[in-house]
């Protein structure tokens, strides 16, 4: 096993919490993610192999604030959920270490209880109040062997509130797969989707009682679910851009629909790049891995075709140039380097994949599936194509290695299934079932293993995983 | 006062003759466009049925009564549509819905019959505007059916436009399976939900 010594001298931006901003739609409010003061930190422990298994006892340094412990039992649960997620820390069971006398020093920690629960590894945490909130100190101690109460890892995170003990967490999260695991963690992602649980009259449709669909985000763990459309219409489809807060979505506010594109964080009016009409249907956007341009469904030439737009709504093209009306080519998705664009088409009589480059040429049938719908193509490393297979009710999640074509089932037939979404990391994927009733989010990971349940209210469908929000 | 009980007992009248008419082959006769069971909404769900001996409306005449002499000035009309809002026109249900077969944007001999009927209505209404809105049903995928839903709607428009309606006062929308008119999950909710459904927007 290798260890490495890592030291990295003031290269992080000054820790600042985003304030609070005003918000104009119902429900929005300002980005909570932090920044990372910067510090010397190391790394000497185990980066690859076999998870470590590590214990996560209650923090010291507490004192009598009672508030401070709550918001530190928060951090500590939710970091622990964290790491649990994401399967690269073996993790003591909660209940096990709650048993366990707390050390208050390193020479007092109870390292012969710990390493019979087998941990490797030992969290050390000391919470306490600064002037904008709380910082953490956190180390990863040895337990038994060689790195017995040696440092293994350690991070300093000043710039956590009170208020928002989860975000402190995530960042934590994040920062020790990063920097450990050499993973790209998921800790402070979201995933937006579309949700009917608001109930609310819809407007500009002339069928009494109809009711909207709005768009909303989540943490990827279904905290803080809030509302990010607020017009009583019909709202699907949401596609993250990879900032992690620009969204584009689709809306029939002006009765045809159309591609709506805003940045979620702040209270701007959306644009509209693929400037639709009530002449045409623009739907099912995707944005390209850079950010760059938007891909989509439209009948913007009298048929269903694949259309490309750049973000500021120059350079609209269509890809795949249908001629036969009966022909539907929809649900476009992008290639890990954006190079190529995966769609559906009924050409030859059932919905199947095809693959073509961003230009629209080399076009290439990939399944021969009975039926197929929106693909999702994985993020670098990997390179496959998530998509929902079956045609009628009790549709399942499908893999497709796209070097090797090979199809791997994901999901059991419990339920009726679709609509994946690829975890930025690639290591998951959010997708709609209806295995408890209504249709709700939830995530598998790549052996189709169900691993968080992300919404329980109304029914919620097409669900898209951002990239951690950039400042 | 008595021209009220006059535009009501035709509209009863028109509702009677309407319901013996019905054919059994058709396909199942649609809900009134009005709420789904499960929504939640008040009132403007109700139906275009209304019960014999409700509120204060009086039952037509008996068939001996002595007629009534009907005012000359031709501004005053017995069409209870004639003026009327989208929202009161759509309580009406006066445009027949399209249905179609599974994964299927072909007209059929009903669907062509019912839009010939709706080509009727509106010549006789030329002010009013309409959309078509395209619904599948819940088996399919949500994505496919949005789109199949425009395939549709373009569908039933196609032959409006064959039939002379203007262009102008048809347009489309794809809803998939996001609305749909039956909540069931079994084949009459499938093909009830598996239509073009036509809805006026503007009557001026």
């Amino acid at each position: 096993m290798m260890t490495r010594r890592v030291a990295l001298v003031g290269c992080l931006v000054t820790g600042i919490l985003v304030a609070a901003r005003p918000s104009f739609e119902a429900g929005v409010s300002a980005a909570p993610y932090l920044q990372q003061t910067a510090s010397e930190v190391t790394v000497n422990m185990p980066t690859g192999g076999k998870p470590p298994r590590v214990a996560i006892p209650a923090a010291i340094g507490l004192g009598a604030d009672t508030e401070l412990s709550a918001a530190a039992g928060v951090v500590l649960a939710t970091l622990w959920a964290d790491l649990n997620f994401e399967e690269e820390f073996d993790l003591v069971s909660r209940d096990a270490v709650a048993k366990l006398p707390v050390g208050d020093s390193l020479d007092t920690l109870p390292y012969d209880r710990l390493a019979e629960l087998g941990a490797d590894f030992v969290t050390f945490t000391r919470i306490t109040r600064v002037e904008t909130g709380f910082k953490v100190e956190l180390q990863l101690i040895g337990v038994r062997g060689a790195a017995a109460k040696k440092i293994g890892f350690e991070g300093n995170y000043a710039a956590c509130a009170i208020q928002t003990p989860r975000a402190c967490a995530h960042l934590i999260a994040d920062d020790m797969h990063k920097r450990v695991r050499h993973l790209d963690g998921l800790a402070q992602t979201r995933l937006a989707f579309t949700s009917d649980r608001d109930q609310e009259r819809m407007t500009g449709r002339f069928v009494a009682g109809s009711q909207g669909k709005e768009i909303y985000i989540a943490d990827y763990d279904g905290e803080n679910q809030r509302r990010i459309t607020a017009n009583q219409s019909l709202n699907l489809a949401p596609s993250w851009g990879p900032d992690g807060r620009t969204l584009a979505y689709v809306s029939y506010v002006a009765q045809s629909p159309d591609i709506f594109v805003r940045d979620v964080f702040e209270a701007r009016l959306p644009t509209r790049p693929a400037a639709g009409t009530t002449q045409m249907e623009n739907t099912l956007p995707a944005f390209s891995p850079d950010g760059s341009k938007i891909a989509f469904s439209s009948t913007r030439a009298g048929n269903w075709d694949i259309w490309v737009v750049n973000r500021d709504g120059s350079g609209l093209r269509n890809l795949t140039n249908n001629s036969v009306g009966s022909v539907i080519n929809n649900a476009p998705t992008w290639s890990p380097t954006g190079a190529q664009i995966a769609f559906t088409s009924n050409r030859t009589g059932s919905n199947q994949i095809y693959m073509m480059t961003a230009e629209g040429t080399g076009l290439e049938k990939l399944t021969s599936d009975p039926g197929v719908d929106r693909p999702t193509w994985s993020p670098a490393p990997y390179n496959d194509i998530a998509y929902t297979s079956g045609v009628q009710s009790g549709h399942d999640i499908n893999l497709f290695d796209v070097s090797t074509r090979q199809v791997r089932v994901l999901t059991s037939g419990l339920g009726d299934n679709g609509s994946p979404t690829f975890a930025p990391n690639g290591r998951h994927i959010a997708f709609v079932t209806s295995r408890w009733g209504k249709d709700q989010v939830a995530i598998i990971d790549r052996k189709g293993n169900i691993q968080l349940k992300v919404t329980a209210q109304g029914a919620n469908t097409f669900p898209n995983w951002s990239r951690t929000p950039r400042q | 006062m008595s021209r009220m009980h006059a535009s009501i007992a035709t509209l009863l009248a028109a509702v009677a003759m309407t319901a013996a008419c019905a054919d059994a082959t058709k396909p199942p006769v649609t809900q009134p466009p009005s709420a789904p069971p499960s929504a939640g909404s008040g009132g403007s769900g109700a139906g275009s049925t209304r019960p014999a001996g409700s509120g204060d409306i009086t039952p037509p005449r008996p068939p001996d009564a002595p007629v009534v002499a009907v005012p000359s000035d031709p501004s005053i009309s017995a069409d209870p549509l004639a003026g009327q809002p989208p929202d009161v026109i759509n309580k009406n249900s006066p445009l027949k819905p399209v249905f179609f077969a599974y994964d299927s944007d072909q007209l059929d001999d009903l669907g062509r019959q019912a839009l010939t009927e709706d080509a009727q209505v509106l010549k006789k209404y030329p002010s009013w505007k309409i959309s078509i809105e395209g619904h599948s049903d819940e088996r399919g995928t949500a994505e496919y059916n949005l789109a199949l839903g425009e395939r549709r709607a373009l569908s039933a428009r196609s032959f409006l436009l064959s039939l002379g309606v203007t262009a102008d006062r048809c347009s489309t929308v794809s809803y998939g399976k996001e609305f749909p008119f039956d909540p069931g999950h079994d084949e009459t909710a499938w093909k009830n939900n598996r239509r073009a459904h036509l809805v006026v927007t503007a009557n001026k």
